[in-house]
């Protein structure tokens, strides 16, 4: 079961060997070295972490590295379009540099580091589960000799320019992690673009002194408000997240031929035209390849293999005194760590809450709706919990605290017998939170 | 210290470095996210208190206007070159060199190249030949574009100031905005594709003689020195409350944002636990009470947490409940309005003129007649030829090639 | 050095044997005739030293190339680089004018050059009926555009297979004229194959097939 969650990472891994490999022909007992003990170092450093720091703050430090290299990907792409468009044909230090056996050998080590963490962090118990740790570091030794002996069948026509290579082995890392929900970049990307876009049009509206909305026709205010919802997010996301491959492609695509104008018989000239741009055709393969590749990110971001913990809520009643009262046990188990919701109606209104036993082993009760979403709820998956409108996950941990996508919640005691809740007070709070969530955003202060 | 120099100007002038620019803002803006949820604000405050980051973003405007004053002095260079009128060529100037044999010759290149559909012209040395259209003027229009937005930019974020003021009809206008009175507000409709409404706030200098300003909505209007940016429509509405424990009664000229109706505004009757809420009535003819002038008002009398009574009265009329007396005198129209002082503003609309001007010049010229040029000249023991092309490359170098074969195939003095 | 060079060269076709075993020389830039009646192999020999059939037996070096160890990969390459052919039949694209039809060669072979195949038609004097398709074309037109084709790519050997066999006596002449003229100047082999002898004397020197077997040879030109 484990070895069948882990397959997008493998499969990830071992095309970015092989990738390494045929980027680095002349070096590939130290790439193979490399990458090998880059694996291992990864799986085992993430298995430490795991051990001594919180879950929350390894995954997040898992996602932070491969988000570093989603940015490297970027700066390398933009770098690969100025040089084809430029006119300098000398090679530049960093160029001569990429060529080198210690740069070969750097990038399959990081590469190995961070596929190795990434894996790791698929295991489920990776804190205790060394066997498991050390069966994944063989399998990714494996894989690395399964791509050398691979890699010698690729045609020798077919070849790959370090920055293909670098948004190829980008482009695998954030398919892998975008397997595993804690890891997922593409999510949190569209949120943050919904946001950088409210306040990009806010803040352009403001500066260029355009005025508000009541003065505007309702037709061009709605293609505007187009802007504040929440698909600006994805289809923003969509963007950034594959412009560094189409960057790359274009760069590749713009490259000068070279140039023939020394030969003076047509034949000569036009076989040496034919043979760049066929071997210029071979380079698009590998950015093409992590186009495809980044849209299966973005499948299993939108649709994650796990599958959410999200009961029906249970009717509940108040007492005559408007106390809400459920026990810890009974029909279910208030403490057995899953989400328990419950729907509570009183004078025309209705609320939806959970409770929720928390890692440190605190219950929590809060609304199945955020301050800032419409109220789609929550789910529970992977120790966190999903907001099923904006896809941000919240670790259990922090449930309970107030702020951000935080579900709100909401004020009760904890007896020994089990929680109490004032009814009207949760009525209130759920008013008070869809009311703010569902006014429409004014320009302007 | 030369080299220092060439080496600072080199950096200046380098097209690396815009994208190295902004993309450190960038990763300053990644930082800031996972620090506030405010990031763009936060991102712009930091940038106009820190002065290494302005000095950076200055860098972006300079570069364009380097790049500007290159390209331009490059074209120039160019348009020499191809006149005969340079005492020697640029290579950086075209996209191939190629040096051919001394014995080279230019005979029958002209009609050839004039066949193909290349204008000539002999030079004293040699022979240029050119078609199609240049985008110069597109890139130049771009290159200043990408300056003024930058300018603009820079000078907006680094010396904005702005202050909030209600414009009344009657009354003088804020200090902010540099004085005179307003005569009167008008809301009208517009028939634009654009804008659903007009506003026109008639305003008269203080000094004397001077003659009528109108202010709109857009462009707003720069009235010394400032924008008149109007931003909500609201009700300047003189209010007398009485009540039984208040005696004496209270008086209060209430700048209420209460347009359009149904949007609810409040004034605090100050030293009490009062507070009265405010909204216009939607007339029942469908009408803009603001456009009118005929103004109802709803309102709430709170007392602490509680809800008093509710009410309406018309504009100078007054509404009695209870020992309670709510008398409106004089009501007027108001326009609640930021007066923005930021030139940069002027830049980044220059900027986007210029961009639609950059691409209404670039993409014909590209598309359809893009500039291809080549330059044959003999210099003393050497020949050279040079090829230039924006756009049709295969085609033209196919050209290219075809007359350097033509040239090198026939030699001075074979017959 | 000999741009051909064949030793016991044979070909059969299961019991047929078309070409006996035949050892044969031609030397780089020689124009080669072949005669022979309907059958004899003339054809089968072009197409063996054109890369276009495998023999049966025998060895077969065109141009250094020993052609019995190119792989089907290795003699397209070769055919596209070495070899130039004119066929009796045209075969010209008749919805592609002339250039294009030349532009085509030039595709095949790596990219095409339009300056480039304009120039070759205003070398074989088509330089008026560049956008002329071949159905406006004459005989001896489109016979010219095809040698303009068949030497576009600079081929080291240039192959007819009855070029003339559909052209009136003006026409004839004009194109081996035309062959001459360009052979001089590009220094490539021809081998024409021809049952017409006074086409064959415009060779450097002509060989007879009878059955598949070589059986007179003749100097024409010393």
């Amino acid at each position: 079961m484990v070895a069948l969650k882990l397959i997008p990472q493998i499969l990830s891994w071992a095309v970015i060997a092989l990738v390494l490999l045929r980027g680095f022909p002349r070096y590939r007992t130290t790439v193979s070295a490399a990458a090998c003990s880059g694996f291992a170092l990864g799986a085992a450093g993430m298995l430490a972490l795991f051990r001594f720091l919180p879950g929350e703050l390894c995954f997040g430090l898992a996602r932070d590295v491969v988000g570093g290299t989603f940015l490297l990907a970027w700066g390398v792409s933009v770098a690969a379009v100025y040089r084809s468009t430029g006119r300098e044909k000398a090679m530049s230090w960093g160029e001569r540099i990429a060529q080198t056996p210690p740069f070969a050998a750097a990038l399959a080590l990081a590469s190995g580091f961070i596929a190795g963490a990434v894996c790791a962090c698929r295991i489920p118990g990776s804190e205790g589960n060394l066997l498991a740790c050390l069966i994944l570091v063989l399998a990714g030794v494996a894989l690395v000799f399964a791509a050398l002996a691979l890699e010698r069948v690729l045609p020798a026509s077919f070849t790959v320019s370090l920055p293909g290579l670098l948004v190829l082995v980008a482009a695998l890392l954030l398919l892998g992690s975008s397997s595993i929900i804690r890891l997922d970049l593409f999510a949190p990307l569209t949120m943050k673009v919904m946001k950088f876009t409210h306040d990009f049009v806010h803040q352009f509206f403001e500066s260029m002194l355009i005025p508000d909305h009541l003065f505007i026709r309702p037709y061009l205010w709605g293609y505007i408000g187009l802007l504040f919802g929440k698909e600006v997010g994805f289809w923003g996301g969509l963007v950034i997240w594959f412009v560094p491959a189409l960057l790359i492609v274009l760069a590749i695509r713009l490259e000068r031929l070279p140039q023939v104008s020394h030969i003076r018989q047509g034949a000569a000239r036009r076989r040496v035209t034919a043979a760049a741009i066929r071997a210029r055709g071979f380079r698009l393969v590998v950015p093409v390849l992590a186009v495809a590749v980044l849209s299966g990110a973005v499948y299993r971001s939108r649709y994650p293999s796990v599958e959410y913990w999200d009961p029906k809520p249970m009717p509940i009643l108040a007492s005559p005194s408007g106390e809400i009262f459920i026990p810890k046990k009974g029909e279910v188990n208030l403490e057995d760590g899953q989400l328990h919701k419950y729907l509570f109606k009183q004078g025309g209104k209705e609320a939806r809450f959970f409770v929720l036993m928390t890692p440190e082993g605190k219950l929590t009760v809060d609304l199945d709706a955020c301050a800032i979403c419409k109220p789609d709820g929550y789910g529970q998956a992977e120790g966190t919990v999903i907001c099923y409108y904006c896809k941000t996950l919240i670790p259990l941990e922090t449930v309970g605290k107030p702020g951000g996508c935080n579900p709100v919640p909401v004020p009760f005691t904890e007896k020994d017998d089990g929680v109490h809740l004032d009814g009207l007070t949760l009525i209130n709070t759920w008013s008070g939170t869809i009311q703010s969530t569902a006014r429409p955003k004014e320009g302007g202060k | 210290m030369r080299r220092l120099l060439h080496t600072i100007w080199g950096g200046l002038a380098s097209r690396a470095l815009p994208p190295l620019v902004i993309g450190g803002f960038l990763l300053l803006y990644i930082g800031i996210a996972f620090g506030t949820d405010e990031t763009l604000i936060a991102l712009m405050e930091i940038t106009r208190t820190t002065v290494i980051l302005v000095a950076l973003l200055a860098l972006l405007p300079l570069n364009h206007l380097i790049r500007l004053l290159r390209e331009s002095a490059s074209h120039i260079e160019l348009r020499r070159a191809l006149h005969g009128a340079a005492a020697g060529v640029n290579p950086e100037l075209f996209d191939e060199t190629v040096p051919l044999s001394p014995t080279a010759s230019f005979a029958g290149l002209e009609e050839r190249l004039a066949a193909e559909g290349y204008q000539t012209r002999s030079t004293g040395s040699g022979l240029a030949a050119w078609r199609g259209i240049g985008t110069f003027a597109g890139r130049i229009c771009w290159r200043a574009a990408t300056f003024c937005l930058f300018a603009g930019i820079l000078i907006s974020l680094s010396s904005r100031a702005s202050s909030r003021g209600s414009v009344i009809e009657g009354e003088p206008l804020p200090a902010a905005a540099g004085g005179g009175k307003v005569e009167r507000v008008v809301l009208a409709d517009s028939q634009g594709a654009i804008l659903s409404k007009a506003l026109a706030m008639e305003v008269t200098p203080p000094e004397a003689g001077a003659a009528r300003r109108v202010f709109g909505l857009y462009p707003p209007a720069l009235y010394r020195g400032a924008f008149i940016y109007p931003r909500y429509l609201g009700i300047g509405l003189f209010v007398r409350f009485d009540a039984p424990d208040l005696p004496g009664g209270y008086q209060k000229h209430c700048i209420l944002n209460i347009h359009p109706p149904g949007k609810e505004d409040s004034a605090d009757i100050t030293g009490s636990p009062y507070r009265l809420i405010f909204s216009l009535a939607q007339p029942e003819d469908g009408s803009d009470p603001y456009k009118t002038g005929r103004m109802t008002f709803l309102f709430k009398v709170h007392k602490g947490k509680d809800v008093l009574f509710a009410g309406s009265a018309p504009a100078g009329g007054e509404f009695v409940h209870d020992g309670y007396r709510i008398s409106l005198p004089d009501a007027r129209r108001l326009v609640i309005t930021d007066f923005i002082r930021d030139y940069g503003v002027l830049l980044i609309w220059a900027a986007a003129l210029l961009f639609i001007a950059a691409g209404c010049l670039w993409l014909p010229a590209r598309v359809f007649f893009p500039r291809r040029e080549m330059l044959f000249l003999r210099e003393a023991d050497t020949v050279k030829a040079f090829s230039r092309a924006e756009g049709g490359r295969s085609r033209h170098a196919g050209v290219f090639h075809d007359a350097l074969d033509l040239i090198e195939g026939r030699h001075s003095g074979n017959p | 050095m000999a741009t051909i060079e064949t030793s016991g060269l044979t070909r059969s076709y299961g019991d047929i044997c078309a070409l006996k075993p035949l050892d044969l020389q031609v030397p780089e830039g020689e124009w080669l005739s072949v005669m022979g009646h309907s059958g004899s192999g003339k054809s089968t020999l072009m197409n063996l030293v054109g890369g276009l059939d495998r023999p049966s037996a025998g060895s077969l070096r065109v141009g250094g190339k020993d052609l019995l160890g190119l792989s089907e990969d290795g003699l397209a390459r070769f055919r596209r680089e070495f070899v130039g052919i004119i066929f009796q039949q045209h075969h010209l694209v008749p919805y592609l004018s002339a250039v294009e039809n030349v532009m085509m060669a030039q595709y095949f072979h790596s990219v095409p050059d339009e300056a480039e195949a304009r120039t070759a038609l205003e070398r074989v004097g088509l330089g008026h009926r560049l956008r002329n398709r071949p159905g406006e074309l004459s005989g001896g037109e489109q016979q010219r555009v095809c040698i303009a084709r068949a030497i576009i790519n600079s081929p080291k050997l240039l192959l007819g297979d009855e070029p003339t066999g559909n052209l009136d006596h003006k026409s004839t002449v004009m194109v081996l004229e035309l062959l001459k003229e360009l052979r001089a100047e590009e220094r490539f082999t021809i081998i024409m194959v021809t049952h017409n002898q006074e086409v064959a004397v415009w060779g450097d020197r002509t060989i007879y097939l009878d059955d598949g077997v070589l059986v007179r040879e003749e100097r024409t030109r010393p």
